[in-house]
């Protein structure tokens, strides 16, 4: 096989620099090269591109959002004792929050909305979420009036309980959660609500990094009637389109490397027509069929794996330029980043490059089929 | 051993089929001693090609048998047909003398970097055959550099290089002035010669013909063959 692939390795190494000025061949194959070199530099920069937007958008759901929330399991409450407690002691590194609430209004500056109230057992301030900071134009240090469902007997008649408090914070959110939400100390929800026992636990790493651990290291210590959802289950529709973002886009400019590929498979045939009496020749002094095949399978890896190396590389470091140098601004205000992330990945880098090879392999096996089968006596005749 | 390198019994070759098929070859019987220089002349299309090519282990006859290193041919398995023209068997054909990307010293060894020598020895072998044809000058020469004549040596050398038994030229003359036909020609002979080899040669020059040991007439008619000494 070493020695078999020696010899073919020379005759694939010449035909592809084209020296004896034979140039032609050489220039053909450095078209096929520079397809594939193109089709692999815009692949790896689309993946990095969707990877460096999709990564940002991770983080943000980690930095803004629940990494794992308790429930009570179908037609149950949460039970009751001490193991929120319990839980807390044990895993410091985790916020735990149990938290209650309803349905209230929200009066502010522009008007009223109805907004959820969250109380919860952790709090000391009161927060509302971006959402609903947006609808009634307030921030940190605005007043707000809650209004409850409960009545109370005024001298105007019966009238919705109110509390008004002073927003303490702003909080982030889920980019896909268009809640306007409320949460406050439990002292001041209870005054306002009948809360009862505690809805959900939401658990939170006090490191983002560790958002998608979170449900697995509680898992074995939560009591029965309760069950884990993680962050991965939480966010399963963005998640998923997410996914499905990547694939299809992903899937859409690999058909790049397919015109690359069909224009391999065309050059490698014009260059076994081109070489017939060559291939005869080699036949005549011993080279066998199989190794005619392979050498035409090797010329045409030779151009679409190197070419696929070098549209990696090029692709890669083009993608690493563009992320440094924040050279694609984005208007602030509008997106959650200042500029055009990238992330180039090892799974992005194995993924071209595997597509490379196997279109190169793919565009060769015809072409070296054909000329496998030529018919030696003709080409030898050939002029 | 048997004396005879090559034995055709009854050998038939045609081409193509229905009304269109030609016979080329009709019921040959032959016989190419071990040591023998065998000229091959006769019309164009009478198949002197064809029983080269036979020879040779690039064709299959259609009926007849065919013996070459007392082994029948229709026995061997594609993969000892090459092996066996790639080592037992060299040819030079009037067309395609070189490659044109190889230089001359790199076209001399490719049968033996097919064989899987190392490439120092191959070359080494090329260098040696490449000065017994007086080229040594021109081993690191592209084809394109070299004259037709010098082209043809350089064939001849290449046929040579992994030491086969049995050497076959197709009209190795035939795109040659007087003069180089003449030097290319010498060569063939005193490699011959030297080396101890059976060779058959298809020519039309009669007068290089003459040269030969044998010499098979091969013409259109039913009984084709008529060999004479010379």
């Amino acid at each position: 096989m070493g020695r078999g692939v020696s010899v073919l390795g020379f005759l694939a190494g010449r035909y592809l620099l084209g020296l004896g000025r034979r140039t032609h061949v050489a220039a053909v194959s450095a078209i096929s090269f520079g397809a594939m070199a193109l089709g692999a530099a815009a692949l790896v920069l689309t993946l990095a591109l969707l990877e460096g937007f999709q990564a940002t958008i991770r983080a943000q759901l980690a930095e803004a959002g629940v990494h794992a929330e308790l429930r009570p399991r179908a037609g149950r409450v949460l039970p009751g004792g001490d193991w929120i407690a319990q839980l807390r002691a044990r895993h410091p590194e985790l916020e735990v929050r149990a938290s209650s609430g309803g349905a209230v209004w929200c009066l502010g500056g522009d008007g009223a909305v109805p907004a959820e109230l969250e109380a919860v057992d952790t709090m000391s301030r009161v927060e509302v979420n971006r959402v609903l900071a947006a609808r009634l134009g307030i921030g940190a240090g605005s007043e707000l009036t809650i209004a409850s469902p409960k009545l109370v007997l005024t001298p105007l008649g019966p009238m919705p309980m109110r509390r008004r408090v002073v927003v303490d914070a702003v909080s982030p959110m889920r980019p896909d959660d268009d809640r306007a939400v409320v949460l406050v100390p439990t002292r001041i929800g209870a005054a306002l609500l009948d809360l009862g026992a505690p809805r959900t636990v939401a658990l939170r790493a006090k490191d983002p990094a560790q958002a998608w651990r979170v449900a697995s290291v509680v898992q074995a210590e939560i009591p029965k009637g309760v069950e884990v959802v993680s962050f991965a289950e939480l966010n399963r529709p963005l998640l998923a389109a997410l996914t499905l973002e990547r694939v299809m886009i992903g899937f859409g400019v690999a058909l790049v490397m397919a015109v690359a590929a069909l224009n391999l498979l065309c050059n490698l045939a014009l260059l076994a027509a081109e070489k017939r009496a060559d291939v005869a020749l080699l036949t005549a002094i011993g080279l066998p069929a199989s190794r005619v095949r392979r050498l035409f399978i090797l010329l045409g890896l030779g151009v679409g794996a190197l070419g696929g190396v070098l549209g990696t590389l090029l692709g890669g470091a083009g993608a690493w330029i563009l992320d440094r140098t924040h050279a694609l601004p984005l208007p602030r205000g509008v997106f959650i980043v200042s500029h055009v992330p990238f992330r180039v990945t090892p799974g992005a880098v194995a993924l071209v490059l595997g597509v490379s090879i196997a279109a190169a392999l793919l565009a060769s096996l015809a072409p070296a089929r054909a000329a496998s089968r030529r018919d030696v006596l003709e080409g030898l005749r050939y002029e | 051993m048997s004396d005879e390198l090559v034995i055709a019994r009854g050998v038939r070759k045609g081409y193509g089929a229905g009304e269109r098929r030609v016979e080329v070859l009709r019921g040959l019987d032959l016989a190419v001693e071990r040591g023998e220089m065998l000229a091959v002349v006769g019309p164009s299309g009478v198949g002197k090609s064809t029983l080269l090519h036979l020879i040779g282990l690039l064709d299959r006859p259609d009926a007849g048998e065919l013996l070459v290193f007392g082994s029948d041919t229709s026995r061997l398995s594609v993969e000892e047909r090459a092996r066996w023209r790639n080592r037992r068997i060299g040819f030079v054909f009037q067309f395609h003398a070189l490659l044109p990307e190889f230089t001359l010293e790199e076209n001399v060894a490719m049968p033996l970097l097919i064989a899987g020598e190392p490439r120092r020895t191959a070359l080494a072998a090329a260098a040696e055959l490449i000065a017994s044809v007086g080229l040594d000058h021109r081993r690191g020469h592209f084809p394109d550099e070299l004259s037709g004549g010098e082209q043809q040596r350089g064939a001849v050398a290449r046929a040579l290089v992994a030491s086969p038994e049995l050497l076959l030229a197709d009209e190795p003359t035939g795109n040659l002035d007087a003069a180089n036909a003449e030097i290319l020609f010498g060569a063939f002979e005193e490699l011959h010669l030297s080396r101890g080899l059976t060779s058959v040669i298809v020519t039309h020059n009669e007068a290089l013909a003459s040269r030969c040991g044998r010499t098979l007439r091969l013409s259109g008619a039913d009984v084709e063959v008529a060999c004479s000494r010379t």
